[in-house]
């Protein structure tokens, strides 16, 4: 029975077609995995679904009704459940009130009966066998518990349809096979299950039907899982059978290392940290979601107290208070959330990538004329082909793609022999990430040492020469980068999935 | 744009130009203007004689000042409601020097201002330190810099000042052009070369359209946005001692209690102006510009015999559309991804 059928759904955002035509269908009963990687669109799909975003084009049926929700609200009335990757929950109020919040009372003036709240609440706790008194504060839980109250919101809206986006990406294993035996449960009971997930065991283990999206198309549209394996579906996903990378393993430059961290422990909650980065080398940070690896680099840049250890920066051992100091030290650090932390959308090309030699391009009163910026800055944006009318056009006006070369040419105008690079391909197309990843080897050529943080294992594995691999805010191995996507990708989830497992 | 760009990028804006110009801000006061000057030209006599345009002119100088006073806070996204106790505190403080201390002008006026900087460095910083928004900040330090200065000066104005002060209040050039006037310009000047051409003014604009992504550049957010809050200092107290040129006295009352008579004028000017109240864009010629109009508009009603408290209303609705035309600018804007 067609519990959820999605037709032909398009949706472009400003210089990007995130959803080209896309086609789903999720059967009660069953669990539908919707795969693909980064960027691929499978957040856009259910954003789509779920009345965040409008379809530029295409239709949604919900049992065989045509239906076009306007917001979440409309769509959990109309039996659609949905739990976001991020967390949407209110840490002052209680378990039971996150739980029941849109049903608080009858109306708006009505007391609430928190005896009767407590009461529901606890009975859909007890079925994600979870045993925490449903008046403790949401903010005193821990983020798996908190995961499992947001599935227990969802199940609570009695949905026919329900929604997972990366559920299990905060959860340990033993907490996911929970919630997978929940899952099956409500399987059983008919409802419908989409299901978006990383990690391809989990999907082999609870799915039954999948749809594969490749760069807003489908690459496949909900076929049985039963007919494929693993290596169909990864060929699916990234569009090419064995991960055969173009480059070659470079050579391990001999220099000592540009950077190093020993021991390093952080306020942020990192602890004995230690790597090091060469020149002319590309250090891949790999971890899973909430791992702590941007917050590390945030962290090394002074965002953080650092409560232990060395940072050592030219064989030197140093104190970083500031990206501002850091940017003195030769240290950049792009930013994987471009709109909020890497550019100022409202200011000109000119402004965004100057922004990093203005102070040292002023003369001794503080004064520097545009051209000056434009005369340091106008070479980078054009060898990174930059496409934009003019340098004074405001940046927000550009693509993903041209905005993130200008947040990597800030960088390299200012000349750091460090450059941390965070998820550095979100939200862009093919063809922007393969220059990126090229410059990124130029750049690394050229004697520049890169941290390279992304969680996109092609990726990595594309372009580390070494891979450092943390999880819960420790470095829990290395692993040499031979290109060879099975053996790295095996070493690196060994090394995320063995700590756990011992 | 230099020849380095040209090949590659072309260094012109997008769009017409001349059409940019006609959708924007500034050109609308100018019409505004424009209209509403003409208008109380033909029909109010004695509107544009010479000494009319002399009061206009000094008003539109104090005016203009005490926007830009506020603009350069508004471009963290902040504000600053201690604008007026500021302006009478620095002023007082000149008052004491010049009168009881005997120091000279050429000393006093530089130090009156210094001091409204360093009330604003106190501002600056129990923002940046405490991280609670500016709104409460100063409203708690509007209050203690009246209050201390109504205790240290016992609510006495200081009306012996030398007579320069006066006369300098009073100098007209070309028989109608007041020197105060002349300042403001200067100063609007020196305010644009400043956000365009100076590093710490480029810092002020990114750190006020994206104070997070400006720290990730490397720029000392903290630092930038407590320099923000002296030059508002700076400039409210440069306003205090043109008013005390106008008056020939330092009076404590002369920003009405704690210093809110200014607020109005201060908010209404830059925002007019088209300075974005969430910061990260300034306009100084939309300030002088919308100060221009209200005080136009202002004497002409008060020619035409219209109440002060009907004035006053009719300002606080002009306030209130300007505040929705921002709100409408910012709904442009991140609907076309710019915020």
């Amino acid at each position: 029975m067609t519990a959820l059928k999605v037709s032909n759904v398009s949706k472009s955002f400003p210089g990007v077609k995130a959803l080209d035509a896309v086609s789903m269908t999720l059967t009660g009963g069953s669990v539908h995995a919707l795969l693909g990687e980064n960027g691929a669109g499978k957040s856009t799909l259910i954003k789509i679904m779920t009345g965040i975003h409008a379809a530029d084009q295409g239709e949604i049926t919900m049992e065989g009704r045509p239906v076009r929700f306007a917001n979440p609200r409309q769509a959990a009335a109309g039996g659609l459940g949905v739990v976001h990757q991020e967390r949407n929950l209110v840490t002052r109020f209680s378990v039971a009130e996150n739980i029941m919040l849109d049903r608080l009372g009858a109306n708006s003036l009505s007391r609430v009966d928190y005896k009767a709240l407590a009461a529901e609440a606890s009975r859909w706790l007890k079925q994600l066998d979870l045993d925490i008194d449903p008046m403790t504060p949401v903010s005193r839980l821990s983020v798996a518990q908190m995961q499992l109250v947001e599935i227990g919101k969802a199940l609570s809206l009695q949905s026919r349809v329900l929604l997972l986006d990366e559920p299990t990406a905060s959860l340990t294993p033993s907490e996911a096979q929970v919630l997978f035996r929940i899952l099956r449960k409500l399987r059983d009971d008919g409802v419908a299950i989409g299901f978006v997930s990383h990690k391809l065991e989990e999907v082999f283990d609870i799915c039954d039907t999948v749809t594969v999206l490749r760069d807003g198309k489908n690459a496949c549209d909900s076929q049985p899982l039963k007919t494929l394996n693993r290596d169909d579906v990864v060929k699916m996903m990234i569009g090419r059978a064995e991960r055969i990378s173009r480059r070659a393993p470079r050579p391990q430059p001999a220099a000592p290392p540009f950077f190093e961290l020993r021991d390093y422990s952080s306020a942020a909650g990192h602890e004995n940290v230690s790597l090091s980065v060469r020149p002319g080398e590309i250090l891949g940070l790999y971890g899973l979601v909430g791992a702590g690896r941007s917050e590390l680099a945030k962290a090394v840049l002074g965002l953080a107290r650092q409560t232990g250890g060395e940072i050592r920066v030219g064989g030197k051992p140093v104190k970083i208070g500031s990206v501002a100091e850091a940017l003195d030290l030769g240290v950049g650090y792009v930013s994987e959330d471009r709109k909020g932390e890497g550019l100022i959308l409202l200011h000109s090309v000119l402004d965004n990538a100057g922004i990093t030699v203005w102070k040292s391009l002023a003369n001794a009163l503080g004064f520097l004329r545009d051209g000056t910026v434009a005369q340091k800055v106008g070479p980078v944006l054009r060898k990174l082909e930059v496409k934009t009318p003019s340098l004074d056009q405001t940046i927000g006006n550009l693509s993903g793609g041209n905005q993130q070369k200008v947040s990597v040419a800030k960088w390299i105008a200012a000349g750091v022999k460090l450059l941390i690079i965070d998820e550095p391909s979100v939200g862009i197309d093919i063809k922007t990430k393969a220059y990126l990843h090229d410059l990124i080897h130029e750049l690394a050529e050229a004697g520049t040492a890169v941290l390279l943080i992304t969680s996109d294992l092609t990726e990595m594995v594309d372009v580390a020469d070494r891979v450092a691999v943390m999880d819960d805010y420790r470095i829990e191995g290395l692993v040499e980068n031979d290109r060879n996507y099975e053996r790295v990708s095996t070493a690196i989830m060994a090394l995320i999935h063995g700590r756990e497992a011992a | 744009m230099t020849d380095v760009t040209a090949d590659a990028m072309p260094a012109r804006r997008q769009g017409s130009g001349l059409l940019r110009l006609l959708l924007s801000n500034e050109f609308g006061l100018a019409v505004l203007i424009a209209v509403a000057f003409g208008t109380f030209a033909l029909t109010l006599p004695g509107f544009t004689s010479p000494f009319s345009l002399f009061t206009i002119g000094r008003q539109i100088g104090i005016d203009t000042m005490i926007g830009l006073a506020m603009m350069a806070v508004i471009v963290t996204g902040g504000l600053d409601l201690s604008v007026g106790a500021i302006g009478v505190c620095a002023a007082m403080v000149f008052g004491w020097l010049a009168q009881a201390m005997g120091v000279p002008l050429p000393i006093a006026v530089p130090m009156a201002i210094l001091f409204g900087a360093s009330l604003g460095f106190i501002n600056g910083y129990a923002v940046v330190r405490s991280g609670v928004h500016s709104f409460i900040i100063t409203l708690a330090s509007m209050s203690i810099f009246f209050g201390i200065m109504i205790f240290l000066t016992k609510a006495q104005a200081f009306n012996q000042l030398p007579p320069e002060v006066t006369q300098f209040g009073k100098t007209r050039l070309f028989g109608m052009v007041s020197v105060l006037l002349v300042i403001t310009l200067v100063v609007c000047v020196a305010l644009s070369i400043f956000y365009r051409f100076t590093t710490l003014g480029r810092q002020m604009l990114a750190a006020g359209a994206n104070p997070r992504a400006a720290e990730l550049s490397g720029i000392r957010t903290g630092r930038v946005i407590t320099a923000c809050h002296m030059l508002t200092g700076a400039l409210a107290a440069l306003a205090g001692l043109m008013l005390t040129a106008r008056t020939g006295a330092a009076v404590p009352s002369m920003a009405g209690h704690l210093g809110q008579d200014w607020l109005l004028p201060a908010f209404l000017a830059p925002v007019l102006g088209g300075t974005l109240l969430s910061g990260g864009r300034v306009s100084v010629i939309g300030t002088l510009l919308g100060a221009a109009f209200v005080t136009i508009m202002t004497s002409g009603l008060l020619l035409m015999r219209v109440g002060e408290f009907w004035i006053l209303a009719c300002l606080g609705l002009i306030l209130l559309a300007a505040v929705l035309t921002d709100r409408l600018r910012q709904g442009v804007l991140r609907k076309r991804g710019l915020i």
